[in-house]
């Protein structure tokens, strides 16, 4: 009962602080910028600024580069005319097809951005776009799709997961520190330790309340951007499990200090570390192990699950049971550290 | 209800002691003040006492707990009344009070009778933070009595006060201790500590001094003095007699006999110039 007693009164104290509505406001600006700034899906098409010597059949060659449809096709009638559209356009390349010494020239004009890989493919896909002109070619080419199953989000859905990882389920890592050392410094907290209540009450009822900042922002965001794209029950387990995990690591980062300036050097070291998963979460390639070690990783691919329509529930529930136990391991270990340090 | 042996605190964990080799017991429903400059150990020693502090060397009791392990159960046996006001500035003065409530297991007192005897019902509603430093400190008093607590720890309760608020804070102590709680009085205030307290000690860089009545210390260290001022033909002229002394009480009964007194008054010596020639160090 005390620990009720305990949440309801955090609950109107951080209603009445600021902290609760600004993370209710970051979820509304990234809801604005998610649904009328970011487009559903990224274009990949770029511009092809193209111009064709005079002596060459061009209508044969545009029909060849228009086969390939990954980039438009803009006829141009000189080299110059090419540079001034490719400084208007940075999202496009040129190519100028010219006959010298009957012999058909090339110049590819790139941006100056490309890397050198990009470069290789350009000059190879020349090369085999005239070997496919001769007679003996044939094409032998077998593409194989090891997960023929696999789901695709969209762009701006894909986006959600890192919102839900860095501002739902982190929330309480950087803000119940703020909570305990505003207790602190009002020295309420002293008023708290004379009392027969429980250590354990205060710090729980302080996860309570981040819980429901989490869930809140976590829901509102999902509801607005994904509507019913998202299994909610999923989520819901997801929200709650990882959230109580960033609220026991931010308690347990307070317990070492006593005050907000000193703990705020480790928190935000801790909240960057954690960040660092969002790099394989958007480059799936680049997954080395000591980004796959951090508890963030498989937290961002659970929180991708949860809007995919076959979605993997072993692997959703596997990180909920497991964040869960992280929680109260850490709780129980910053219970047993504040007893000694909360009013020292 | 108070034992304290050989006890020992150092924020540094090493041979600089806060609290050097203290020794006292308080009795149950004695009023007993713990008296010395800041920094002289008296809040540390509170702080030990009231479990704010961890137990480093020595042996404490409080309502019948050892201070090595106290049990949470205790703290329904004690009030505490903190020198800093500390309130929850964005709750309202009844709200802080209710919630402080509801964290005790024993019977309590209705705030609102709390709010009216510190006389700050007419803002019952209103939320800490607006209130004046003095209101704070009347709450944070106020939260003390909630539980009607056996043993009240009372740290500088009318600091900071006008004289009017702290002559009614003073009136609710002394009715507290009359109704049997046992009160530590932790205060650099003599004035505060002699009208309240049945015995008081002396604290000073951490080691007390000395323990005894404020009556027994006046008349062990006091001397009985009579301030003076009479007119001689035009002149006004002052003088001190100690009514001990033979020879003085005779100049003195001169001086009654033969001139216009003006102005006479006994003078007691005050716990502070006891406190003074005890320790060698001011109150202050």
């Amino acid at each position: 009962m005390k620990f009720a007693h305990n949440f309801i009164k955090d609950m109107k104290v951080s209603f009445k602080t600021f902290y609760i509505y600004i993370e209710i406001l970051m979820a509304l600006i990234f809801v604005a910028i998610l649904l009328f700034v970011v487009p559903e899906n990224f274009s990949s098409d770029i511009n092809m600024y193209a111009h064709i010597d005079s002596s060459l059949q061009s209508n044969e060659i545009v029909e060849a580069l228009e086969s390939d449809n990954s980039s438009n096709i803009i006829l141009l009638d000189s080299m110059d005319e090419i540079k001034y559209m490719l400084e208007e356009d940075r999202n496009s390349i040129g190519i100028s097809i010219s006959m010298v010494d009957q012999k058909i020239l090339y110049n590819v004009i790139l941006q100056g951005y490309e890397s050198q890989k990009y470069r290789n493919i350009i000059e190879k896909s020349l090369i085999a776009e005239g070997i496919k002109d001769l007679p003996e070619y044939g094409s032998n080419t077998n593409i194989v799709t090891l997960a023929s199953s696999s789901e695709r989000l969209s762009d701006r859905l894909n986006m959600l997961p890192i919102f839900l990882l860095l501002n739902s389920a982190f929330t309480g890592l950087f803000i119940v520190a703020t909570y305990i050392f505003m207790d602190k410094e009002e020295g309420t907290i002293r008023a708290f330790a004379v009392t027969p209540a429980k250590v354990w009450e205060y710090l729980l009822s302080k996860m309570g309340v981040m819980l429901v900042t989490g869930l809140l922002t976590g829901l509102i965001t999902t509801l607005l951007v994904a509507g019913l794209k998202a299994n909610y029950l999923h989520l819901i387990a997801l929200l709650i499990a990882t959230n109580l995990f960033g609220t026991s690591i931010g308690l347990f980062i307070s317990s070492f200090y006593d005050s907000i300036m000193k703990a705020m050097g480790a928190i935000l070291v801790t909240f960057m570390t954690l960040a660092f998963a969002t790099t394989s979460y958007f480059m799936p390639s680049f997954n080395p192990i000591i980004i796959r070690i951090l508890p963030s990783y498989p937290m961002a691919f659970a929180f991708r699950e949860v809007f995919l329509e076959n979605p993997d529930i072993a692997y959703i529930y596997s990180n909920v049971a497991g964040f869960t136990v992280l929680a109260a391991l850490f709780f129980l270990w910053s219970n047993h550290r504040f007893k000694k340090t909360l009013t020292v | 209800m108070i034992k304290v042996e050989n006890l020992f605190y150092s924020y540094t964990k090493d041979s600089k002691y806060a609290v050097d080799d203290v020794n006292f017991e308080v009795a149950k429903g004695e009023a007993f003040g713990f008296l010395g400059p800041s920094g002289a150990g008296k809040s540390t020693t509170q702080g030990i006492l009231t479990g704010l502090l961890p137990m480093q060397d020595g042996l404490a009791e409080v309502a019948g707990y050892n201070m090595k392990n106290p049990s949470r159960k205790m703290f329904n046996k004690l009030g505490v009344s903190f020198e800093q006001s500390n309130v929850y500035g964005k709750l309202t003065a009844l709200e802080n009070l209710e919630f402080y409530r509801k964290l005790f297991d024993v019977e309590t007192i209705e705030p609102n009778v709390l709010l009216e005897i510190v006389g700050l019902s007419h803002v019952a509603n209103k939320k800490a933070s607006t209130f004046s430093k003095g209101m704070k400190h009347r709450l944070t008093f106020a939260r003390s009595m909630l539980n009607k607590p056996e043993l009240w720890f009372l740290d500088e309760p009318t600091t900071g006060l006008d004289p009017a608020i702290a002559n009614q804070i003073k009136d609710v102590i002394k009715e507290k201790s009359k109704e049997g709680s046992t009160i530590f009085l932790t205060t650099h205030n003599m004035f505060i500590a002699d009208e309240l307290c049945d015995r008081v000690g002396f604290i000073i860089d951490g080691v007390l001094k000395l323990i005894d009545s404020p009556r027994n210390l006046k008349l062990k260290y006091g001397q009985k003095l009579v301030d003076i001022e009479y007119k001689d033909g035009n002149e006004i002229k002052k003088d001190s007699f100690s009514l001990i002394k033979e020879e003085e009480r005779l100049k003195l009964n001169h001086i009654i006999n033969n001139y216009e007194i003006e102005l006479m008054h006994t003078k007691e010596a005050t716990l502070e110039e006891i406190f003074i020639k005890v320790t060698g160090r001011g109150l202050v």
